[in-house]
């Protein structure tokens, strides 16, 4: 793939709107809060759309485009059964104690509500997984435009977190969210064009369906048993697994995305952050896994278009590249690629403003130095952007020895993401629940997943301590490692918490549900401001796709 | 405080003024897999959607 002097061009635009929005928003920063938490003040088209744009990093892009092409439609249910239904839970029944505590993380929220031990626990898990899953993402990035671009991998692994360090560096969280829109759209209207010119190409969706097995476009009909499927998973792994553990885990009590919410400016619309976001969300599936099945539909077409082999079968990495080679002329590639980038950066710019915050309140002001003045904490969360991008930076360049992103980002999460939510679920629902139960029952989850992990083989991956079970695929495997884990943590946290001493129900006001009186909307809130009536809405228009594509 | 849809319009209707002249200057110039001048339709999708965010902003201010 070679670039034109335009594609260079667009580039540099992009670059150098990333790096004026940053400069802008810098005299907006005055405190600690100011940089760390947005100081409460974004608007709900803001945070919302940065609550996606957060997630949205670049092996995301890469890898769900990829997912498409391997094992079709049944890609989507990471986003219509594994975030969709998180999402509307976090947000009606979640934030009202995330905001209304008026905690400044989710691991402050777990000091309030439970004890420091389990916020440190949470505090720090939650450090490394930022600096791990950055530092992947950034590998992504850098090995994908050595191989299409030719461009050096440290070259652009230093550019694209150079820029991300600037801006970050320059106006925090909210120039962080900011420039999270700018790349969303981006994002968006950079992708479009390849889903509609592959999908037109190949025949449309019936064109596609003609040309594929049956299997690759649907979602449901081949998940009654692991054989029957390209993923190796079935109903149960799936809705217990991917669509309730791990979703859950991420959307409800991942600091990368709640942060997002948290920085809204009411409670309303710290609520309906989550759900205005997901209608987007939603549709995401159709600009970048429906690209990916069309390229298997035009592989069959012999139009000229064919993923590289890879072993016994295809680099699926490479879907999403070569389809822009192949349909994107010198000006809109530009286009493309900066999408691409963008998607790294935002990525990059959502664990960055996150490590900031919980290295800064959650572990310095925690433990380290308490009762400093602000000014000291403001220069405490600049200089975890230095440190947090150059940790980034070294974990890219440790990433080069692993090979499959998705497989091993979802290992991590099993190992931490997955108990978490049993913890919050007790700690918001269950007024018994205390401290000893929550760090118990998470030192246990965290345990019983690297024991599954370890006791359980697929497609030679874990068993490090024995072989008790093989899972037909690496995803079923995961899927029950968080179901382990969650389940642990959940039996843990209860059979303790009845063995301590509960905390006095006035302590627990505005941190758990029952004691604490549910705000109601604000008085001027329309009737489809209203968080429940988005949360139906967007329920209903979840269930709709899921039977469409079923 | 400012309001992030102006530069966000100024952005895409820069992007779309260049991907236009792109597909104005060479219209013969395309993808391997498409015959479609993509960057002229690509361009004009672009200069509408920052058009309307610069109309929603200025609107505003």
């Amino acid at each position: 793939m070679r670039l034109a002097a335009v594609d260079y061009l667009i580039i540099a635009l992009y670059f150098a709107f990333v790096l004026g929005i940053g400069w802008l928003i810098r005299k907006r920063v005055a405190s600690s809060e100011d940089f760390l938490t947005s100081s409460r003040s974004v608007p709900l088209w803001i945070t919302s759309l940065a609550f996606i744009a957060a997630n949205m990093g670049a092996q995301e892009m890469i890898g769900m485009c990829a997912s498409g092409a391997k094992y079709g439609m049944m890609t989507a249910h990471f986003y219509w059964v594994g975030a969709i239904p998180a999402m509307i839970f976090v947000g009606v029944f979640m934030m009202p104690f995330y905001y209304g505590s008026r905690a400044r993380s989710v691991p402050e929220y777990l000091r309030l509500r439970f004890d420091e031990k389990t916020r440190t626990f949470n505090a720090v898990t939650f450090a490394a997984m930022t600096v791990f899953s950055s530092g992947i993402s950034m590998y992504a990035l850098g090995r994908l435009f050595q191989l299409v671009l030719g461009w050096s991998f440290t070259s652009s692994v230093l550019l694209s977190a150079g820029i991300v360090l600037a801006y970050t560096y320059l106006g925090g969280l909210t120039s962080a969210m900011y420039n999270e829109v700018l790349q969303f759209f981006l994002i968006v209207l950079g992708f479009t064009p390849l889903a509609i010119l592959a999908v037109h190409r190949a025949g449309g969706w019936e064109g596609i369906s003609s040309r594929l097995p049956d299997m690759m476009t649907h979602s449901w009909a081949y998940t009654h048993s692991p054989s029957a499927n390209a993923m190796g998973v079935e109903v149960f792994g799936l809705v217990m697994g991917l669509g309730f553990v791990l979703s859950f885990g991420y959307w409800c009590t991942d600091f990368l995305v709640v942060q997002r919410a948290m920085a809204a400016n009411s409670m309303t619309a710290a609520r309906n952050t989550p759900l205005v976001a997901a209608f987007p969300k939603m549709l995401i599936p159709f600009i970048v896994i429906v690209p990916g099945i069309a390229a298997m539909a035009l592989m069959q077409m012999n139009v000229g278009y064919a993923l590289p082999p890879k072993g016994s079968a295809y680099d699926y990495d490479l879907t999403l590249t070569t389809l822009m080679a192949s349909f994107y002329p010198s000006g809109l590639l530009g286009v493309g690629l900066t999408a691409l980038m963008a998607s790294f950066m935002s990525g990059m710019a959502g664990n960055v403003t996150a490590l900031n915050t919980v290295w800064t309140y959650d572990i310095y002001q925690g433990h380290i130095r308490k009762g400093a003045p602000d000014s000291h904490y403001l220069m405490v969360g600049r200089l975890t952007t230095i440190v947090g991008t150059g940790l980034s930076i070294a974990t890219a360049y440790l990433a080069q020895l692993y090979n499959n992103i998705m497989d091993l980002l979802q290992l991590v999460f099993g190992f931490v993401n997955a108990p978490l939510f049993a913890t919050f679920l007790l700690g918001m629902f269950w007024k018994r629940a205390t401290g000893h139960g929550a760090f118990g029952g998470l030192v246990a989850g965290t345990a019983a997943a690297a024991l599954t992990h370890g006791l359980t083989l697929a497609e030679g991956k874990g068993a490090w301590i024995a072989r008790l079970h093989e899972f037909p695929s690496t995803m079923a495997q995961n899927f029950w490692i968080a179901i382990v884990a969650w389940t642990t943590c959940f039996l843990v946290t209860i059979v303790v918490s009845l063995l301590t001493r509960p905390r006095p129900e006035s302590e627990l006001v505005n941190l758990v549900y029952g004691i604490t009186r549910l705000p109601p909307p604000e008085p001027q809130a329309r009737w489809y401001q209203r968080p429940g009536v988005l949360a139906v809405v967007v329920g209903v228009a979840c269930v709709l796709l899921n039977v469409w594509f079923g | 405080m400012w309001d992030l849809r102006l530069p966000s319009g100024l952005f895409f209707t820069l992007l779309g003024l260049i991907l236009c002249a792109t597909g104005l200057v060479g219209p013969a110039h395309h993808a391997p897999l498409t015959q479609a001048n993509v960057n002229l339709y690509a361009g004009a999708g672009m200069l509408a959607f920052g058009g309307v965010m610069l109309w929603l902003g200025l609107r505003r201010s």
